[in-house]
């Protein structure tokens, strides 16, 4: 296998658990903050939700359902459907019981 | 003009003579200004926020005739302690320091050789541009890096990197107290406050507190101790400010730590003084704690520790009653050892079995207040791993920070992948990670390294261009949440305009990105970012009200218990405190803190041990001309049996070698440090000739010190090496 092929296969392999979700976590955050924010935020007309809101677990299974407004709708109503795997990978990537250690500043 | 006036002699007789007296620094500058303050048609007080350590102080400038006079805390942020300690008021010769980058500069002769020439801000940007870009084509854009350190304008530095393709964003927690982060966010899902004001029991092992770094919380411990309200045990291998005002202090062996802590968790449970109720609500994993403790005696541990087992059984007993106001305190200092992880663990174990979590007098988690953020573009993210490797090495670290020093060693060995370019925002690596010979080769192999810095840094010497930032009194910055006890937001207002050729962080970052093609992702003001912050603050006239007083404090009130709620899920991953660590299993480690005995020095050889003094920020500010004043070099620290033995004489010029460097300094001999160690401060010996106070002077510990790491974290260990030390 020539160097090239071997560092391609290397990124390759690396890259799979942050793509685990398939989405962008800095596209997830914005979307969300963006979207979803503008009613789900203190004072806002729906019930306030951070990442913390949900385990991963309990995010995976909400996106794998697509719903929103407790099934009145579906969630690529509010979302384009590329947004909401950004959105999904964010949150559980955030989510209560993800493995976030805080750090200094930044 | 008027009659405030803040020159040296003064300076130094309000901020004291040494660290020790800094509670009455205070005291000393406002009896001044209180005489001395006249009125000045020109004369105003700007309120902003300090940038010259982590703390964030707030603090009111005195500005008159255009110039900054004085720095004076403001009382309205109750986690400043109406403060201002010596650092905060020399800020004001950052600005007047004629060593200062005073514009854009690319380098014309050999790295480090020190020969500049001035050039315009667009010359400066094109420059840099073309040579990233050339980096990006022919190695892709994973083969750069981008290097900074914690500050209000870092957030537009970091963003630069990730959005040009880089995923080598490496920030200086590994450097710092990474190992304290992530064993207490494995812990307890966060990092809590230690409310040094009002606990009764404090125990520090080898942060320096009372010497080291003066910020308000080390008030909250002074006053602690002086008025008798709180007892300190104090260990440390050197007699440090700290040890002297102790209530006990013992020069443990160095590397031990842990032995002591197993052995006080041990005594504790075995007398049945933990606090069960608490554990049975909040914990889980403490039988398997109890059985694993078991060995851990105090009879051991005093063969490891050198404190005797019957000091120990009586600590953890004091320890024990006074919970829950007694703590195990965890900073400020960096890891010393290659177990600091599991140490720190251990100590996040032994305090949560006492019941001290948010507890007055225990620890506390943050509290937080809300702010308002702005939305930027955003970019994709980069596509390769980084080059550090951390998902395979350091796989429970925090991914944003990186992990320096394993960085280092895959930069020098070109795998997984080649790194030929280097940015680094207000961060000197070539004294902040050990063996500068190592940082001097990674260096030697960048095609492009750009500086962006208030000073001329030893990384800035040796940089390609070198882009100088505005000192943070002539600049605004982003809004800031200081999470804690006391949670205040803070802004930081210009207060004069920039005196010579510099801009702010975000104009470089965006003089740049106009260049790359990124300009979309930056594409605000500051003072859009700083609205968009203030919108969301839940105060009438936000703007308004952050603008005149610069700190908003809420009540200003501590509040406790919070997170002692039956449903309340800590966020890890079983949703308790984890005194036993599934997490840290999985990923290869042991899941309740294992010791084993740190390598001893060879007959011939010394432990060095480092250390910091209050008046300086790591390697920072020791050229300030105020704070020069206090210390003028650095020197090595000697007990005279060891001098004795090796013919060494205080005052004696020494070399001091290990296996990667070897430098000279003047021997302090005293009683002060144990006879298998020798200590050294950081900070001096700059290779920067735009440090002209300290340029070769004494000497930087970065040149002796050797490659080491905590094996969880990924923290640098920086109390691993041996030096052999002679007569020079």
């Amino acid at each position: 296998m020539s160097n090239t092929v071997k560092l391609l296969v290397l990124i390759a392999a690396l890259t799979l658990p942050l793509a685990a979700e398939g989405g962008s976590d800095t596209k997830g955050k914005f979307f969300f903050k963006k979207t979803c924010k503008s009613c789900h935020a203190p004072g806002g007309s729906a019930k306030e939700v951070t990442p913390l809101s949900k385990t991963q677990a309990q995010w995976k299974a909400y996106f794998a359902a697509g719903k929103h407004k407790k099934g009145a709708e579906k969630l690529d109503s509010v979302l384009k459907p590329e947004q909401v795997k950004d959105v999904q990978t964010f949150l559980v990537n955030h989510a209560s019981d993800s493995p976030q250690p805080e750090t200094c500043g930044g | 003009m008027g009659t405030t006036r803040m020159d040296r002699r003064l300076f130094l007789k309000a901020t004291g003579a040494t660290a020790g007296a800094a509670a009455s620094i205070q005291v000393g500058c406002l009896s001044y200004f209180k005489k001395g303050r006249s009125a000045t048609a020109d004369r105003r007080e700007v309120p902003t926020t300090c940038e010259l350590c982590p703390n964030k102080c707030s603090a009111i400038a005195v500005v008159e005739g255009g110039l900054v006079k004085k720095l004076n805390p403001n009382p309205e942020n109750p986690k400043s302690r109406d403060m201002l300690c010596a650092r905060g008021n020399a800020a004001i010769k950052q600005v007047y320091d004629p060593d200062r980058i005073k514009q854009p500069m690319i380098r014309v002769g050999a790295r480090g050789e020190g020969k500049w020439k001035p050039v315009s801000w667009d010359e400066a940007f094109d420059f840099a541009a073309k040579k990233l870009a050339e980096v990006k084509e022919k190695h892709g854009p994973q083969a750069s890096l981008w290097s900074s350190t914690e500050g209000f304008q870092e957030v537009f530095f970091k963003n630069l990197g990730l959005a040009f393709g880089s995923p080598n964003i490496v920030r200086h927690p590994t450097l710092c107290l990474a190992s304290v982060n992530l064993a207490y966010s494995m812990t307890f899902g966060t990092v809590p406050s230690f409310d040094l004001l009002n606990s009764r029991y404090v125990i520090m092992s080898g942060a320096n507190r009372f010497e080291s770094i003066i910020t308000p919380d080390t008030m909250d411990l002074i006053g602690g101790v002086m008025e008798r309200k709180a007892k300190l045990i104090y260990l440390d291998p050197r007699f440090t400010v700290t040890a002297a005002k102790a209530d006990e202090w013992y020069p443990i062996k160095p590397g031990t730590d842990l032995a002591f802590i197993l052995a006080m968790i041990h005594v504790i449970i075995k007398e049945n003084r933990h606090s069960k109720d608490f554990i049975a609500a909040y914990t889980t994993g403490f039988d398997l704690l109890a059985e694993h403790v078991k060995s851990y005696t105090p009879e051991w541990a005093e063969k490891e520790t050198e404190i005797p087992a019957k000091d120990i059984i009586r600590i953890a007993r004091e320890f024990s009653d006074a919970a829950p106001r007694s703590l195990y305190y965890a900073g400020r200092r960096s890891s010393w050892y290659q177990n600091d992880f599991q140490m720190r663990r251990a100590q996040a174990i032994l305090n949560a079995i006492v019941g001290n979590w948010d507890q007055v007098g225990g620890m506390v988690p943050n509290a937080k207040l809300p702010k308002g953020e702005f939305l930027f573009m955003p970019w994709d993210e980069p596509k390769a791993p980084r080059v550090d490797e951390i998902d395979k090495h350091f796989p429970l670290a925090a991914k944003g920070d990186g992990v320096y020093l394993k960085l280092r060693e895959n930069v020098l060995s070109g795998k997984p992948y080649p790194v030929k370019a280097w940015m680094v925002y207000k961060q000197d690596p070539m004294n902040a990670m050990p063996d500068q010979a190592k940082t001097l080769k990674m260096i030697e192999g960048m095609d492009f390294i750009g500086v962006i810095d208030v000073a001329m840094s030893d990384m800035a010497w040796y940089a390609d261009v070198v882009f100088p930032e505005s000192a943070y009194l002539e600049r605004t910055d982003p809004v800031e949440v200081m999470a804690g006890i006391w949670p205040a937001v803070v802004y930081r207002q210009q207060v004069v305009k920039p005196i010579h050729d510099t801009k702010p962080n975000l104009e470089i970052v965006q003089g740049l990105a106009k260049r790359l093609g990124l300009s979309d992702y930056f594409d605000y003001t500051i003072e859009q970012w700083v609205d968009a912050e203030f919108k969301e603050l839940p105060i009438p006239m936000a703007a308004e009200h952050m603008k005149k007083h610069g700190v908003w404090a809420a009540s200003g009130q501590p509040s406790y218990g919070k997170t002692l709620t039956p449903d309340h899920r800590f966020v890890t991953k079983t949703g308790k405190i984890e005194i036993f660590s599934e997490r840290l299993k999985e990923a290869g480690h042991d899941p309740l803190p294992v010791y084993a005995s740190p390598e001893q020095p060879p007959a011939d050889r010394f432990r060095l041990i480092l250390g910091r003094v209050g008046y300086f920020t790591h390697a920072n500010h020791s050229n300030n001309v105020w704070l020069h004043e206090f210390m003028k070099e650095n020197d090595l620290w000697i007990n005279p049996k060891s001098a004795a033995k090796l013919g060494i004489l205080n005052g004696a010029i020494v070399d001091v070698t290990s296996s990667v460097g070897s430098v000279k300094l003047k021997a302090r001999v005293t009683e002060e440090i144990r006879p298998d160690c020798v200590f050294m401060l950081h900070g001096f010996g700059k290779k920067s000739k735009m440090q002209s106070l300290v340029y070769n002077v004494g000497a930087s510990d970065a040149v002796i010190l050797e490659t080491a790491w905590d094996k969880v974290s990924g923290n640098a260990a920086f109390h691993e090496t041996f030096v052999k030390v002679t007569n020079a």
